[in-house]
């Protein structure tokens, strides 16, 4: 009986999970964006829920890529990665202890963040390069020199990413580790159930600022989105995405929304999700707020380039390094 | 290892360009088709290269032979942002070829729509400035505020895009202002006034902002002049050149030109902050002292006439029309538009930049490729 009421309780997250990340881009769009900006806005079902439905049912264009069906497979893989660490958050698979644990969402969030590069270098979409115009004629400058792809640009700007744009994130997920002494999440919540929230100590309100900085660039949303900056490369690594590709793309977004507020809830308020338990309405509470607060900064922000990266993010680090600090007071 | 080496060394000796990336004619960032390869090393742009001519209609060559008034109709189709400007110098040719003296009442009425469209020209500029940097909001914001500007141009004109206010002689009647039309002129100045002075506030005070636009794709005033730029371009590099002076019908108004000294997007936007605020002080004044009398000089008789010029001062800097008249029509146009030099200068605006600010660093001059094409390509199949 207790192990069909996990099963039910697993799939009943996960499905109440998927079904919120289909409303979150909405919520962002509709109520926070536009009322910003002043302005009608989407239908709040538009750019989440309808849109993966409209993409679903439109024509397979096959993608300008070496590799069009990797290529086409990365969304999924995506998709996968984020849905494997909600999958181990949830209290009943606290059993599978090696992958209920902060270095298996490490990895896996790594995973997320590494797929951008393998589609920059496997898209080779028709705006930069394949465009039919007579660069080289006489009177070029530099005709010699070798011509890359706008995507090409994008995979070198996700390798930065992956090696100091996202390390503000994995350092505020430390501050609950520093606090439990454990790494395997079912410590940090049964911590948090005899302390109280990390989110309540001084290490825990730096670590959830910098958790949400890290939460901003992992999601690549203004003003941290140089990876896919119009101004450029356009939609970057995500260019050659179209029909189901594209609807799986905006579902790992949603998705990744949901799981990364989640992870919070559960790292510093000891809150996994879990639908049997009625606290998971701070978890829910969390899932919404986050994008709301998101959408409101996004709103105010222009892209910026890496003169302003990276002062942002060694300011992050340095704010979490202070928190793991302030974790030993 | 040496060998590579020597081969390294080769490459700085012959100053080989590590990529290049190119974008456009189609790209969402371009409101206008054109090309722009850019030289770049670690995302830094060491050159750049920018290519427009694919969007030339021809509008000179149709002219030749029409009739001076289907011409000169012909002139606003040029370009939807400064269409007044084109068919008023246009009509100023064939007055000065063929004397007409236009009556001071029209005078002030043509003025006020030149402003009124410098006005929205600028924001314009400045929304898909915002738009470029990112900053949607603001961009957005800047659409509202030009609305206002947007109607009072469609009660005047009847449209709002190709008012065709200026005729031979004058301007049409339709765009007489009577005393409601003077009111929500006057309402409409005070409400741009408040908005910009606010927007321009938000602006300047906000440091992502700031940090992104200082100091991005700076022009010296040497090069500047070197490379002949006009207009807002131009005085963002602190040359205090402004045509209007030099114009007789701006005589009766009181305005300052606007300068700026770092040759920056930051200067390019600030100097059309400010045009705008100045606009709004031209428009007051032709409203308060707007003379009485007829809108239109209709006793000119046509002849024919040499190749006559014109300049004016337009948004976006020095426009040149020419032709002459012979039997009633149209011959030998020539229509230069500031954006030419403008756009060529920004080739060197680029370099040094980071990829992310070429769009910026090439919109800063505020381009109108639509004007621009002016060139004909003939090619000749039997050679």
């Amino acid at each position: 009986m207790t192990v069909i009421n996990s099963v039910i309780a697993v799939i009943g997250t996960f499905l109440v999970a998927f079904f919120i990340a289909l409303w979150l881009p909405g919520l962002e769009r509709k109520f926070v964006q536009a009322r910003i900006q002043q302005r009608v806005g989407p239908p709040v079902s538009s750019p989440g829920f309808m849109a993966p439905i409209k993409f679903f049912f439109k024509e397979t264009i096959k993608p300008e890529s070496p590799m069009p069906r990797l290529y086409n497979a990365l969304p999924i893989i995506s998709i996968l990665s984020v849905a494997f660490i909600l999958l181990f958050m949830m209290p009943q698979m606290y059993t599978f202890a090696a992958f209920a644990g902060l270095i298996a969402v490490v990895g896996l969030l790594k995973i997320e963040e590494v797929i951008y590069m393998f589609m920059g270098s496997l898209s080779k979409s028709v705006l930069s390069l394949k465009m039919p115009f007579p660069d080289i004629v006489k009177g070029a400058k530099h005709p010699d020199a070798p011509r890359s792809f706008l995507e090409e640009l994008s995979t070198k700007r996700a390798f930065r990413m992956i090696a100091f744009g996202s390390f503000p994130l994995y350092i505020a997920l430390f501050v609950p580790v520093v606090m439990a002494k454990s790494l395997y999440l079912s410590d940090i919540v049964a911590y948090q159930q005899v302390h109280g929230p990390v989110l309540f100590t001084l290490a825990g309100v730096l670590g959830a600022v910098v958790f949400f900085v890290g939460y901003m660039v992992l999601l690549n949303e203004y003003p941290f989105s140089i990876l896919k900056a119009k101004a450029d490369v356009i939609e970057g690594p995500l260019l050659e995405y179209a029909s189901k590709s594209r609807a799986y793309v905006y579902i790992s977004r949603g998705f990744l929304m949901v799981v990364l507020a989640s992870l919070f809830s559960t790292l510093f308020l000891g809150i996994p999700p879990n639908i049997f338990d009625w606290h998971s309405i701070v978890t829910l509470i969390v899932v919404l707020v986050f994008p709301v607060i998101m959408a409101a900064v996004s709103a105010f922000s222009p892209i910026f380039t890496y003169r302003q990266f990276y002062p942002v993010v060694l300011g992050s680090s340095i704010l979490g390094v202070l928190a793991i600090v302030a974790t030993f007071i | 290892m040496d060998e590579d080496n020597q081969k390294t060394n080769e490459k700085v000796d012959r100053k080989v360009i590590e990529t290049e990336i190119s974008m456009g004619p189609v790209h969402p960032a371009a409101l206008e088709p054109y090309r722009v390869r850019l030289f770049v090393e670690d995302e830094i742009i060491k050159d750049a290269e920018i290519t427009v001519g694919v969007n030339h209609r021809g509008v000179e060559r149709i002219m030749e032979g029409l009739p001076v008034e289907k011409a000169n109709s012909l002139t606003e189709k040029i370009c939807g942002i400064c269409s007044n400007s084109h068919i008023w110098n246009s009509c100023m040719v064939a007055e000065k070829a063929l004397n007409i003296e236009v009556p001071e009442r029209a005078q002030y009425i043509r003025i006020i729509m030149e402003e009124l469209e410098r006005m929205h020209s600028h924001m314009l500029y400045l929304a898909h400035g915002c738009e470029v940097l990112g900053h949607e909001t603001l961009s957005m914001r800047m659409f509202y505020i030009r609305e206002t500007v947007m109607e009072l141009l469609r009660m005047i004109g009847g449209n709002r895009v190709q008012y065709g206010a200026p005729i031979i002689g004058g301007v049409r009647p339709r765009c007489e202002l009577d005393e409601m039309r003077i009111q929500k002129l006057k309402e409409g100045m005070d409400t741009v006034e408040e908005k910009m002075t606010e927007f321009a506030d938000r602006f300047v005070s906000d440091p992502m902002i700031m940090s992104r636009i200082t100091g991005i794709g700076t022009l010296s005033q040497k090069d500047a002049i070197k490379l002949g730029t006009s207009g807002p371009t131009l005085r963002a590099t602190g040359v205090e050149k402004d045509l209007r002076r030099d114009m007789t019908v701006y005589d009766p108004f009181e305005f300052d030109v606007i300068t700026q000294d770092d040759g920056d997007v930051k200067s390019n936007l600030l100097v059309r902050v400010f045009e705008i605020l100045e606009s709004v002080k031209i428009i007051r004044q032709a409203v308060a002292g707007l003379p009485e009398g007829k809108i239109t000089n209709r006793s000119w008789e046509m002849q024919d006439a040499p190749i006559t010029k014109s300049y004016i001062e337009v948004p976006r800097g020095t426009l040149y029309h020419s032709y002459a008249l012979q039997d009633g029509r149209v011959r030998h146009s020539v229509i230069r538009t500031p954006s030419i030099t403008n756009i060529g200068a920004m080739q060197y605006a680029c370099i040094g930049q980071h990829v992310t600010d070429a769009q910026l660093s090439i919109v800063q001059c505020d381009p109108c490729f639509t004007c621009t094409d002016r060139a004909v390509k003939i090619i000749r199949l039997d050679k």
